[in-house]
């Protein structure tokens, strides 16, 4: 039987889109230090450590995990270093679950961090394809997410204003996030007449490339009250993939994350998520990523997120608001960002989310995802 | 797995892939002034407040306590050799400069391997005229001599450089292997697109592969498809990126050929970028356009063209 893990302390940098400086190690001890702090512990209370980082061609730095030890005060602690592109946060975290829930350590410190200034980005992000097949016609994510995006059109209404919309909701939110660095209300117009970078998807359906780093203490029932009265449980945590070129591959609703959500959901007695979350934090980071999520989480059936959106129940005072921190169109440091996800949804629940808060959220759940649409997963938290 | 003959030639034709990466690293403080006084010939360390700690070149977190609070010392010329080896680039070894607490890699120079001894004294020798580089310091030579130097306060520390330009040219090689070595070759050569059967002979997987990706089953004989197919997903690409291989706007396109069961990604084009949206949509038919060149790649095929279905 697997242990009960709690968040008991988060921290994250107040992201840029660069900082000049610190280093990536700099930007790792600014998140671990206030991860700590808030946590009411210190390096020495730690026993293992996860480092979460993007692909290494994004800041040239290999196994950084070997440079940040020092930064982390790591040195003699057990350490692995994570890594599954976008959804590199999320995963890290769910290592350092494990490690708890299997009873194999008390505290766990995750860091996560990008420092995405110092690379070329698109270009990394190509080389996630196949050499001999599609690399040579690769545009980083953007061309195969806005490809499938324009097929969501068609068959599920997921429109360009509908869109529009969610660039609107969480670049207002992001105005009232501390760590946001993208503070600027926009208006549906002013999205739909962005300049197209890979149409449909326009300059204002994509997230700031950021320099950010976040990081949180996880740890057992038995140690948790000594760090807060209130902590974020984890209900249920989990990351899955689907085949890469295979027959019968849809890339209409997430297959992943809706086999995510159906497992979690049930170990986490989630029967309606809409009605039973008080608040929900997703990776979007394209704004057509979030209608898709909606459909895949079961916010909505399958064909009605635009008519979510639309409704306003998304929004902060919504009935089921997505994204209250703003996502990651406040900012974008694309190895944390999971993790940042999870930590907004675990401030909600531990009350402590302050300008952002959602009153008597008590329940949260959390997206993340990496490598383009193959590899999703959430986490249900609870007060 | 399928059996692999004794006759299997391994020493096949590879695909050479280069990857040429900018970037503007940040080394943060310690490093950032380490470099910006190394070329007037000053070694700077961290000396740790709380622990002593002693880092030589200097460095924003101590290895040893973790601990982020330092001020920056001058270190002196000189130190130990405490490790060395003999590379193809010459000498190098970790010197302990003297009144440090780690090590610092560098090359040894004017030294014979043979003559190099742990423990000996070294002394630093300067690069004239490099700058901002750890290479302004050419490397340390054998100094028996060399008295024992100490750390002291850095006066007047430098504005540490806060960027600095780099860059990474990755050379790989990439096996083909039998599935994707027949299917270049045939494009190449015969300029057929060929599949292989799933495990229940039900259309083709392309590329072809050894085992169907849902059964898990070995995938069944080769079969050609077609070079007309649709549109499964498509955007029109006007973002400008490094590394791109032709100038936007140009269409980003999904397609599954008449006969796969899979997508190829390619690029529609022959028509007014301008109309592109309307034009190109999940759907819409299209047919491969070949190249003259053969070079036994996706690249054989310029772009897919549109299928006028009225003109039929």
């Amino acid at each position: 039987m697997a242990r009960s893990v709690a968040i008991v302390g988060v921290g994250q940098t107040h992201h840029s889109r660069r900082r000049t400086d610190v280093s990536q190690a700099g930007l790792v001890r600014e998140a671990v230090d206030r991860a700590l702090l808030d946590a009411k512990l210190t390096i020495e209370d730690i026993d293992s450590v996860v480092v979460a980082t993007g692909p290494v061609l994004f800041a040239a730095v290999n196994q950084p995990e070997k440079w940040v030890v020092d930064a982390i005060g790591a040195s003699q602690k057990p350490l692995v270093r994570i890594t599954s592109g976008g959804g590199t946060g999320l995963a890290g975290a769910l290592a350092g679950y494990y490690q708890i829930a299997g009873g194999l350590a008390e505290r766990v410190l995750v860091v996560a961090y990008d420092k995405l200034s110092e690379g070329a980005l698109q270009y990394s992000i190509s080389t996630l394809y196949d050499p001999f097949w599609g690399r040579e016609f690769a545009v980083g994510i953007m061309g195969f997410s806005a490809a499938y995006w324009r097929a969501r059109m068609d068959i599920l209404g997921h429109t360009e204003e509908a869109a529009a919309m969610v660039a609107v909701k969480n670049r207002r939110n992001a105005m009232q996030n501390p760590y946001a660095h993208v503070k600027k209300a926009v208006t549906v117009e002013d999205v739909l007449n962005s300049r197209p970078l890979a149409w449909p998807i326009k300059l204002l359906d994509v997230p700031p490339i950021s320099d950010g780093a976040a990081a949180v203490v996880l740890s057992s029932e038995q140690q948790a009250a000594r760090s807060t009265d209130r902590p974020a449980w984890i209900r249920g945590m989990g990351y899955f993939c689907e085949a890469d070129n295979a027959a019968a591959r849809s890339l209409l609703v997430s297959e992943p994350l809706a086999l995510a959500a159906r497992r979690i959901y049930r170990s986490a007695g989630i029967t309606n998520p809409r009605r039973q979350f008080d608040v929900v934090e997703v990776q979007e980071p394209y704004t057509c990523f979030e209608l898709s999520y909606y459909e895949s989480l079961g916010l909505c059936a399958p064909g009605e997120a635009a008519e979510l959106i639309r409704s306003g129940a998304t929004q902060a005072d919504g009935d089921i608001p997505v994204n209250p921190s703003g996502g990651c169109a406040g900012a974008n440091p694309i190895g944390a960002a999971g993790l940042i996800r999870l930590i907004e949804g675990a401030a909600q629940v531990m009350g402590k989310a302050a300008g952002i808060q959602i009153p008597n959220a008590k329940l949260a759940l959390v997206q993340s995802g990496g490598g383009w649409a193959n590899l999703r997963g959430i986490a249900v938290l609870e007060a | 797995m399928l059996p692999i003959p004794d006759t299997f030639k391994v020493d096949m034709p590879a695909l050479a892939s280069d990857l040429r990466m900018p970037y503007t690293l940040t080394p943060g403080r310690a490093t950032g002034t380490f470099l910006a006084e190394i070329g007037s010939h000053r070694i700077v360390g961290s000396k740790f407040k709380k622990s002593g700690t002693v880092v030589v070149p200097a460095q924003d977190f101590c290895p040893l306590s973790g601990e982020a609070e330092y001020d920056f010392v001058e270190a002196p010329p000189t130190g130990t050799l405490t490790a060395f080896t003999e590379t193809s680039d010459g000498l190098i070894g970790l010197v302990r400069i003297d009144g440090s607490d780690v090590d610092f890699p560098h090359r040894i120079v004017g030294a014979a391997y043979a003559k190099l001894a742990v423990g000996q004294r070294v002394e630093a020798v300067w690069a004239e005229g490099v700058k901002d580089s750890v290479l302004a310091l050419a490397g340390f030579r054998p100094a028996p001599n060399a008295p024992v130097g100490a750390v002291r306060p850095l006066e007047n520390p430098a504005k540490p450089l806060e960027v600095i330009p780099y860059s990474m040219t990755l050379h790989y090689e990439h096996a083909f292997g039998p599935y994707y070595g027949r299917l270049f070759d045939e494009i190449k050569t015969n300029r057929r697109i060929m599949g292989v059967r799933t495990s229940d002979g039900e259309g083709a997987l392309v590329p072809p592969r050894e085992l169907d990706d849902i059964s898990h089953r070995p995938t069944g004989t080769w079969v050609e498809v077609k070079q007309t197919g649709t549109v499964r997903a498509m955007s029109v690409i006007h973002l400008e990126f490094l590394g791109q291989k032709q100038p936007p706007p140009y269409v980003y396109a999904e397609i599954m050929l008449d006969g796969a069961l899979t997508r190829l990604i390619h690029n529609v084009a022959g028509f007014d970028m301008s109309r592109a949206k309307e034009l190109v949509k999940p759907g819409t038919r299209v047919r491969a356009v070949w190249r003259e060149e053969r070079t036994g790649s996706l690249d054989d095929i310029s772009h897919f063209e549109i299928i006028d279905e009225g003109a039929k």
